[in-house]
């Protein structure tokens, strides 16, 4: 029956991993890449490869404190994967000594499992008490699932050692299968030895006495002792006997063993099944998302960046990319959480898989405030080439028609700006400060119309046949009470900020901070007029 | 000496030359560089929100504030934003109000008591002329360059306090000790065109072909940057390609000062060429 589930599980495993394959390689159509981007080489990094998928290096940089917990349930656990579950094939074949109760074996199991569960604790007391504000509740509960069933295994796994430890029954079985002892030749004498050395409770009481525990001694080393060390070296699972064997009568009664036997090999059989479907899939996806860095400054220049969907599902969500993210102070002050990449990320991926439960203009509003520096990407203790996946959804939002509201503003004549003032003027969010210029009145009213600033203004030189209004005329429209329309204007949105008008303006006005003022008013009519949930990032 | 280096979002990914030579120059002068985990200084959000744009640098001071550092910086925008940031933060009571909350949440906070300091103003009138001077290795070939100011250290003045905005000479007395000879540019003072690259790259390459162009009238062989907006707007022009042969191209200011103290050639530049010197 056990070897029977064991296959099903391992079909299912398997197939688990191919539908998922198969998921990420529909997930890409998404992005329909170019013939363009096909031609980017692909590198296959083998040093980052080797160094990030064994010693996690990339975690090492990022957190020492974290490394050290994750290594530790790495080791161990790859220990007790490949020595202790596939011992039949494994640890049986290598090492000619081995046997589960011997030592070392008996004590790197206990310690082992003693740090995985360590490990499996930090992480969940990571998630409840040591997250910052900006981890979302549907992200803080990403990889709770895994880890708690792990701890599940680790601890089945040592209740069934201890509960094997105190059983008669098990006891009985392997005397009848490795001695030809019975009452007479001295049983009750190993049996003594055992209860006071090995912790099994028998039902019967023996009576000790100092020549049957020495009879019992020379016994056990007769029959038992090179399969069986001494029992201390189990320190977890002999201190869990000890406290449960006052009930060991009762649970040796019901063979307790067996049946903690079965819960360890289901648990295990379902750690192998979700193994694909959870985040226990990082194991596969992180070693395959380091060896992969696409994006160089070259293929950046020629316009050109691709993307492997599946390394994205290599986020552990850790956040580490977002601590140290350029743009977080705009998260700060917007409260929209697309600003940030390891959220952005989560977006990316309903943005895939559903794209009707997207919220395409919040993303693509914190998309557009990427500055590119590389942080995240330098970071990411998964190795996923976040950069290149920012510079693509950048390309594929455009396409869909999510401009920025300068493309926005530039494409839209004056004539039209001015139709949708009376619409949206009530709507303004009036909360954000400005740099209070353009509403005040002393600011610009001593405009003697010079024509300095239009004079040394870069723009309107260069821009000269299809600028609309000059600077100076912007202070005059300021004047006549037409802010809005001034929001509008190509002056404003092409205005290089050289900030000589300002320099030169005989009067001191500073028209390139109100010029500056006025884009910023634009921005936030643009997104009105074009319906932007902005309600939902101001808060 | 030591400072808070700030290096800004571009230099770890588009100009790792700039970012490279910088370090090494600041080796070589003698000052200590230290890297806090710094933020955007602001300048990209400063079209698009007042709010974000001043808290991203006030943060940044704060943090410098903590470790009790100036921040010095290769970035004239970036350096720019810190100046602005810093006018409006001490004219805004209502915003100065919600930007110390937002610190206080984060156990920051600032009281005006750090500089920005801006790669070519410190040289100039921190480190000293003439110390940079009598350090020199060797004279750099008599080659004919001019000078991209870069608008937002120049002006305004009244914030940014860099040097003459009308005439400004930093610059090119800072060059003239390693014995490049500088020319007389019409166009020095003038955007490059960066700042609208991504709304109108159009008329944003223009502007730059335009400067290019004018430059090589004037007589220059080069184009120095301090600024890495600047410095990158020229190197999109050479990427495309657009040029002619007899144009002048840029070069980094920090890779001829680096090249006459005698700084190996691969701490200046990742691919070990210097624009400057085909050998």
């Amino acid at each position: 029956m056990f070897k029977g589930a064991l296959y099903i599980s391992l079909i299912i495993s398997v197939s688990g991993v191919i539908f998922q394959l198969h998921r990420f390689r529909k997930d890409g159509q998404f992005f329909n890449r170019s013939k363009n981007e096909n031609h980017i080489k692909s590198f296959f990094h083998i040093r980052e490869f080797l160094l990030n998928t064994f010693l996690q290096t990339k975690l090492f940089k990022a957190g020492k404190i974290r490394w050290g917990f994750h290594f530790l349930l790495f080791l161990s656990f790859l220990y007790l994967v490949i020595v202790h579950a596939l011992h039949d094939v494994t640890s049986s074949v290598l090492f000619k000594s081995y046997d589960p109760t011997v030592d070392p074996y008996q004590f790197l199991r206990n310690l082992t499992g003693l740090m995985v569960l360590t490990g499996c604790v930090a992480f969940l007391f990571r998630r409840r008490f040591n997250i910052r504000s900006l981890q979302d509740k549907s992200i803080k509960h990403k990889g709770v699932f895994s880890i708690i069933l792990i701890l599940l295994l680790v601890c089945s796994g040592f209740l069934l050692e201890s509960s094997k430890i105190i059983s008669e029954p098990v006891f009985m079985e392997m005397v009848e299968e490795y001695s030809d002892l019975d009452e007479e030749t001295g049983l009750s004498d190993l049996k003594l030895f055992w209860k006071d050395n090995y912790n099994v409770v028998f039902t019967e009481n023996i009576k000790t006495t100092s020549n049957g525990l020495e009879k019992g001694r020379l016994l056990n080393e007769e029959y038992c002792l090179s399969c069986h060390s001494n029992i201390k070296s189990a320190f977890i699972s002999n201190t869990l006997a000890k406290t449960i064997s006052n009930a060991g009568n009762i649970l040796n009664q019901y063979r307790i063993d067996t049946k903690f036997y079965v819960i360890h090999y289901m648990l295990c059989l379902s750690l192998l099944i979700c193994l694909p479907f959870s985040r226990l899939f990082h194991v596969l996806l992180i070693p395959f998302a380091s060896s992969r860095q696409n994006l160089t400054l070259d293929s950046f220049l020629e316009n050109k960046a691709f993307i492997n969907i599946a390394s994205l599902y290599a986020c552990t969500n850790c956040g580490y990319c977002s601590r140290v993210c350029s743009v977080y102070p705009n998260f700060q002050i917007t409260g929209n959480q697309d600003v940030l990449p390891h959220w952005k990320i989560e977006s990316v991926k309903t943005m895939m898989q559903n794209p009707g439960a997207a919220n395409w203009w919040r993303l693509h509003a914190g998309n557009d405030e990427c500055t590119m520096c590389r942080h995240c990407t330098d970071i990411c203790p998964s190795g996923i080439d976040l950069q290149s996946l920012w510079s693509v959804l950048d390309k594929k939002l455009v396409t869909m028609g999510y401009t920025n509201n300068t493309r926005f503003i530039l494409d839209t004549s004056l004539k039209e700006w001015a139709k949708k003032e009376e619409i949206y003027t009530g709507l303004i969010p009036g909360d954000a400060l400005s740099s209070n210029l353009a509403d005040r009145t002393e600011a610009f009213e001593n405009c003697i119309q010079c024509s300095i600033c239009t004079n040394v203004c870069p723009i309107v030189d260069y821009d000269s046949n299809q600028n609309d209004i000059t600077p100076q005329q912007v202070m005059n429209l300021l004047r006549l009470g037409k802010k809005h329309l001034a929001t509008g204007t190509r002056m404003v949105w092409t205005c290089l900020t050289c900030y000589s008008c300002q320099e030169h303006c005989p009067k001191e006005i500073r028209v390139a901070d109100i010029l500056l003022e006025l884009r910023n008013a634009g921005s936030n009519r643009a997104d009105m007029i074009q319906q932007r949930p902005i309600g939902l990032i101001n808060r | 000496m030591k400072f808070a280096y700030f290096p800004g979002c571009k230099i770890s990914f588009y100009m790792k030359d700039y970012g490279i030579s910088f370090e090494a120059l600041m080796e070589n002068l003698g000052v200590n560089l230290v890297r806090l985990p710094f933020n955007c200084c602001g300048y990209p959000a400063r079209s698009k929100n007042f709010e974000v744009s001043i808290l991203s640098s006030i943060k940044n001071y704060a943090l410098a504030r903590k470790y009790n550092l100036d921040i010095i910086t290769p970035c004239k925008c970036c350096f720019g934003q810190f100046k602005h940031s810093t006018y409006w933060y001490g004219q805004n009571k209502e915003l100065k109000k919600k930007i110390d909350d937002i610190l206080a949440r984060e156990n920051l906070f600032w009281d005006g008591n750090t500089q920005i300091k801006h790669l070519l103003s410190f040289l100039h009138n921190d480190f000293g002329i003439h110390e940079i001077e009598k350090r020199i290795q060797k004279k750099l070939p008599a080659k004919k360059i001019a000078v991209q100011y870069g608008c937002h250290a120049l002006r305004p003045f009244s914030i940014t306090g860099f040097d003459n905005p009308y005439a400004p000479k930093i610059f090119e007395e800072l060059l003239a000790v390693t014995g490049v000879k500088t020319v007389e540019w019409s166009k020095s003072t003038e955007c490059c065109g960066n700042p609208i690259f991504d709304g109108n790259p159009k008329l944003s390459l223009k502007i730059t072909q335009n400067k290019i162009k004018t430059a090589g009238d004037d007589g220059a062989d080069y184009i120095c940057t301090a600024c890495t907006h600047c410095q990158m707007q020229y190197e999109m022009i050479q990427y495309q390609k657009q040029l002619n042969n007899h144009t002048p191209t840029t070069v980094l200011f920090t890779q001829i000062l680096g090249a006459a103290l005698g700084i190996n050639k691969n701490k200046l530049s990742t691919t070990g060429r210097l624009p400057l010197f085909p050998c």
